[in-house]
C-alpha cells in the first residue's frame, strides 16, 4: 500500500458534510479512510475513491478478505473484472445480498454454493433455489443450518431428502410446527430428542415423549415448560444425572423435590439446585456445607441467600465461593469491606467490581497493586472521576480499558486515551459517543489503519445523523 | 554494549491464494507481510535488558535480511525502542536459505560486535528454526535455542538462561557471552509502541547495507551458495474426510453405518 499524506494540522476542524469529508480523504489519499467513506460518497466521488481503492491487485485482494470491508465496497469489488475475488466476497461476512446474488449468476465456481447456502445474508429465493436444484449433501447440509433459511426451503429439504438432514432441519428456529411433527414421527430418538428441545413443539408431541423410557428423550423433554406434575415427580428419581440436573431448574418444581434434590448423590444436581432463587434458609444453610466448592460457590452468587449464609460463605477455603459471596449483587457492605482485604486479589477484584461500594472502599481498593483489582476499580461505574483520571495512565492495558469500558467516565477522562498505545482501545475510543467528534478528529492520521477506518465509519455514519445532533457534537467541540 | 536482534518480516496466507507461474512460492499479491510473531518477543527481552542498564549503557540493533518492504517491520522495531535499524540486502541474495541468511546475519554481528545476538525461535512462515543456529555456527559462538527464561546482565561474561524441553520441562544452563539465543514465545510480556514512538520512529533512518558492507561476496549468498534449494510448491489433494458430529450416541451410531457401508453390509 503506498503511503499516504496527511494533509490536515491538528486544529482543523471536522469536516461537517458528507461531501466535505469525501473531499478530505480524497485529498489526503488514505487507502483506509476512503474505504470507511465509500458509502457516503456522490458518484463522482466514488469513482475517485475506487480508482484509489482499486489501484492495485495486492490491495483488491487484501480489501475482499479484511473482516471490515464494508458491504457497498465489496459489492464494488465484486463487479471487477479479471479478479479472483468471487470465493473471498461471498465469504466475507459483510456481502450483502444483491452481492451475493450477483456472484451466483456470474461466476461457475462450484465452490460458491457451498458458501452462499452458509452465508446468512443470502437471499431467500436464492436459498430455495439452492434447496430445490442441489444434490451436494455438504451444501444441502450448511443450508439446512443457515439461520436465515426460510420455512420454505427447510421444506422443500424434508420432502427431497427424508431423514437425511432432520436432526439439522428440527434444531432450525424457523422450523414450522407441522413440520416438526413429521420430523418427530419418522426420525430416530435423536431427532425426536432434536424436535422436543425446539421452542415451538407442538403439546401432543410433547404429551407423546411423556410416555417414553428413552433417556434422551426424557432429557429434552424435562427442558419443556409445561410438564405434568406426575412426571416432574418420576423425572427426579430418574437414574440419569442430566434429567435430575436440568429438572433441578426447573421454575415450578416443589418444595419437596427441591429439598430431595439438594440431597442428590450427583454434584451437578445439587450445583443447579443452588442456583435456585426459592430456596428457604434451611436448604441454603445444607448446601452451605456442601462438601462440592462449585456448589458453594454458586449458592454463594444467588441473590436470594441471606447475610448469615454470605458470611459463612465469605471465610470459604476456597477463594473462588469468597470470590462468588463478593459478586452477589446484594452482598453487605461490611461483608465487601472484609472481603477486599483477602489475602487472594482474585477476590478483591470482585469486590472493584460490585456496583454496591461505597466511594470510600473504592478509594482503597484503587491503592491495589493488582491488576484485577484495578481493573474492577476502573470499570466500577461508581468510581469517582478522580480515581478514573489517574488510572487512564496504568501501564496495565487492562486498567486502561476498564476506564474505556466505565459508563460513567465522561469526556475529561477519556481524552487522554487518544493517544493510548493500544490500538484497540483507540478504536474503541473512534466508535466511542462520550466523545466529540472534533476531539477524535486528532485520530485522522493514527499510525494505525484499523483506527482511521473506524474514525472515519463513525463520521461517514455521523453523516446520514440528523443535522441537530451533528450542531451539539461540534459545539460540544 | 551492544544487543543485536535478528528479526524477520514474514509472509502469511489466507485460505485461497494461487502459485508462482515457476511453481516455486505463492503469488506475490496474496501474501500478507508482518513482523515475525517469536521477533517481537526477543526485541522485548533486549529492551528489558536496556531499560534495567544505566541510560546509553545499551544499544539495541534490530537487522533483518529482505527487499524494501521489510523497512516496514524494522520501523516497528525502532518504535518499540530499539536505536538502530539495519536492512542488509543485494539482489544476489536472492534465494537465500537459512544457512547462508545466518551467514549474511553473522556478517552484520561481526562488524557491529555486540555482547549478544537474540532471534527467534523460529519464522512463523518457514518454520525452519534455523537462522540463530546458522548465526552461531558461522561465528563460531555459543548457542542456546528456544529460551524461556533469561538472566543477564550487561557486560556479564555468562548468561543463565532456561530453555523449554518437551513435557513442559525447562533445563537451567549457564552459557558464555557473547552468544546467539533464540527466544520463546512467553518469554515477556511485548509492548505496543507508543504513538510518540511510532512518530520518532518514522523520522529515524534505517541503514541500508550492501554486500561490501558484511565483507561477503555474491557467491557466498544467495540461491548458488544455499545448501538447499526449493523444488516446488504443491497443495496437497484433499483426501476424504468426514466430521461425525453430534451426540457421543449419535457419533457411535453413525460410525457403525460408515463401517457397514464400508464392509458392504446394509444399514
Amino acid at each position: 500500500m503506498s503511503p499516504q499524506r496527511f494533509l490536515s494540522k491538528s486544529e482543523s476542524l471536522v469536516p461537517m458534510t458528507a461531501q466535505a469529508l469525501v473531499a478530505h480523504v480524497l485529498e489526503s489519499g488514505d487507502f483506509y479512510a476512503a474505504a470507511a467513506v465509500h458509502a457516503i460518497a456522490d458518484a463522482k466521488q466514488r469513482q475517485r475513491l475506487e480508482e484509489r481503492l482499486f489501484s492495485s491487485r495486492r490491495d483488491v485482494l487484501m480489501l475482499a478478505r479484511w473482516e471490515h470491508t464494508p458491504a457497498n465496497v465489496l459489492d464494488a469489488l465484486a463487479r471487477l473484472e479479471h479478479m479472483p475475488l468471487a470465493r473471498r466476497v461471498v465469504k466475507h461476512r459483510n456481502t450483502g445480498g444483491s452481492t451475493l446474488k450477483h456472484q451466483f449468476s456470474q461466476s461457475e465456481d462450484p465452490a460458491l454454493t457451498g458458501l452462499l447456502a452458509l452465508h446468512p445474508n443470502t437471499p431467500a429465493p436464492l436459498l430455495l433455489q439452492i434447496a430445490m436444484g442441489d444434490h451436494d449433501q455438504v451444501v444441502l447440509k450448511g443450508l439446512a443450518r443457515n439461520p436465515s433459511a426460510q420455512p420454505e426451503v427447510l421444506r422443500l429439504l424434508a420432502q427431497r431428502f427424508p431423514k437425511r438432514f432432520d436432526k439439522e432441519i428440527a434444531s432450525h428456529t424457523a422450523v414450522p410446527a407441522d413440520l416438526l411433527g413429521t420430523l418427530y414421527h419418522r426420525g430416530d430418538k435423536f431427532v425426536r430428542a432434536a424436535v422436543l428441545a425446539h421452542k415451538h413443539v407442538p403439546e401432543v408431541l410433547v404429551q407423546q415423549a411423556a410416555k417414553s423410557s428413552e433417556t434422551l428423550i426424557l432429557r429434552a423433554l424435562v427442558k419443556h415448560p409445561q410438564l405434568p406434575a406426575a412426571l416432574v415427580e418420576t423425572l427426579s428419581q430418574h437414574k440419569d444425572n442430566a434429567i435430575r440436573s436440568a429438572l433441578a431448574t426447573r421454575a415450578d418444581l416443589p418444595l419437596t423435590l427441591t429439598a430431595r434434590l439438594a440431597l442428590d448423590e450427583c454434584d451437578s444436581v445439587r450445583r443447579a439446585v443452588a442456583c435456585r432463587t426459592d430456596l428457604p434458609p434451611a436448604l441454603m444453610q445444607l448446601l452451605a456445607e456442601d462438601h462440592d466448592p462449585w456448589v458453594r460457590q454458586w449458592l454463594g452468587r444467588n441473590p436470594m441467600v441471606g447475610k448469615q449464609v454470605l458470611q459463612k460463605l465469605a471465610l470459604d477455603i476456597h477463594e473462588d465461593v469468597r470470590r462468588a459471596v463478593a459478586r452477589n449483587p446484594n452482598c453487605p457492605i461490611t461483608l465487601l469491606e472484609k472481603l477486599a482485604s483477602d489475602h487472594r486479589s482474585w477476590v478483591r477484584a470482585a469486590v472493584a467490581y460490585q456496583p454496591n461500594v461505597t466511594s470510600c472502599l473504592m478509594a482503597s481498593l484503587a491503592r491495589d497493586s493488582a491488576v484485577d483489582v484495578l481493573s474492577g476499580v476502573a470499570a466500577n461505574p461508581h468510581t469517582a472521576p478522580a480515581l478514573l483520571k489517574r488510572l487512564v495512565f496504568s501501564e496495565e492495558l487492562d486498567v486502561r480499558r476498564g476506564v474505556i469500558m466505565n459508563p460513567a467516565a465522561g469526556p475529561e477522562v477519556l481524552l487522554p486515551l487518544l493517544q493510548d498505545p493500544y490500538y484497540l482501545h483507540r478504536v474503541l475510543l473512534a466508535s466511542s459517543p462520550k466523545l466529540s467528534d472534533q476531539d477524535k478528529w486528532q485520530l485522522r492520521d493514527d499510525p494505525d489503519a484499523r483506527v482511521r477506518f473506524a474514525l472515519f465509519q463513525w463520521l461517514a455514519g455521523r453523516a446520514l445523523r440528523p443535522v441537530a445532533d451533528r450542531y451539539f457534537y461540534r459545539r460540544k467541540a | 554494549m551492544k544487543i543485536v536482534v535478528a528479526v524477520k518480516q514474514v509472509a502469511a496466507l489466507d485460505e485461497d491464494f494461487e502459485i508462482r507461474a515457476d511453481g516455486l512460492d505463492v503469488e506475490e499479491d496474496f501474501l500478507m507481510y508482518d513482523l515475525n510473531e517469536w521477533d517481537d518477543y526477543s526485541l522485548e527481552e533486549a529492551m528489558k535488558i536496556k531499560e534495567a542498564a544505566a541510560e546509553g549503557a545499551v544499544e539495541v540493533i534490530a537487522v533483518s535480511v529482505g527487499p524494501e518492504r521489510v523497512d516496514e517491520s524494522l520501523r516497528k522495531c525502532l518504535a518499540k525502542g530499539a536505536d538502530r535499524a539495519i536492512r542488509v540486502w543485494d539482489d544476489a541474495m536472492e534465494g537465500s536459505d537459512a544457512v547462508t541468511i545466518g551467514r549474511i546475519l553473522a556478517g552484520v554481528v561481526k562488524k557491529e560486535a555486540p555482547a549478544m545476538v537474540f532471534a527467534g525461535v523460529q519464522s512463523s512462515d518457514q518454520a525452519n528454526a534455523a537462522t540463530g543456529m546458522a548465526i552461531a555456527a558461522t561465528l563460531d559462538w555459543p548457542h542456546a535455542a528456544v529460551v524461556a527464561e533469561l538472566d543477564y546482565q550487561p557486560g556479564a561474561n555468562s548468561a543463565r538462561i532456561k530453555r523449554e524441553l518437551e513435557g513442559g520441562l525447562l533445563q537451567a544452563v549457564e552459557i558464555d557471552c557473547p552468544a546467539v539465543l533464540t527466544l520463546q514465545l512467553g518469554i515477556n510480556k511485548p509492548r505496543y509502541a507508543s504513538l510518540r514512538g511510532i512518530k520518532q520512529a518514522a523520522a529515524k533512518p534505517i541503514e541500508h547495507w550492501a554486500l561490501a558492507d558484511i565483507g561477503l561476496d555474491a557467491a557466498q549468498v544467495g540461491a548458488t551458495a544455499a545448501l538447499s534449494r526449493v523444488r516446488r510448491m504443491e497443495i496437497p489433494v484433499k483426501g476424504r474426510a468426514q466430521m461425525i458430529e453430534g451426540t457421543i450416541a449419535e457419533q457411535a451410531a453413525r460410525l457403525i453405518e460408515i463401517i457397514k457401508e464400508y464392509k458392504g453390509e446394509t444399514a
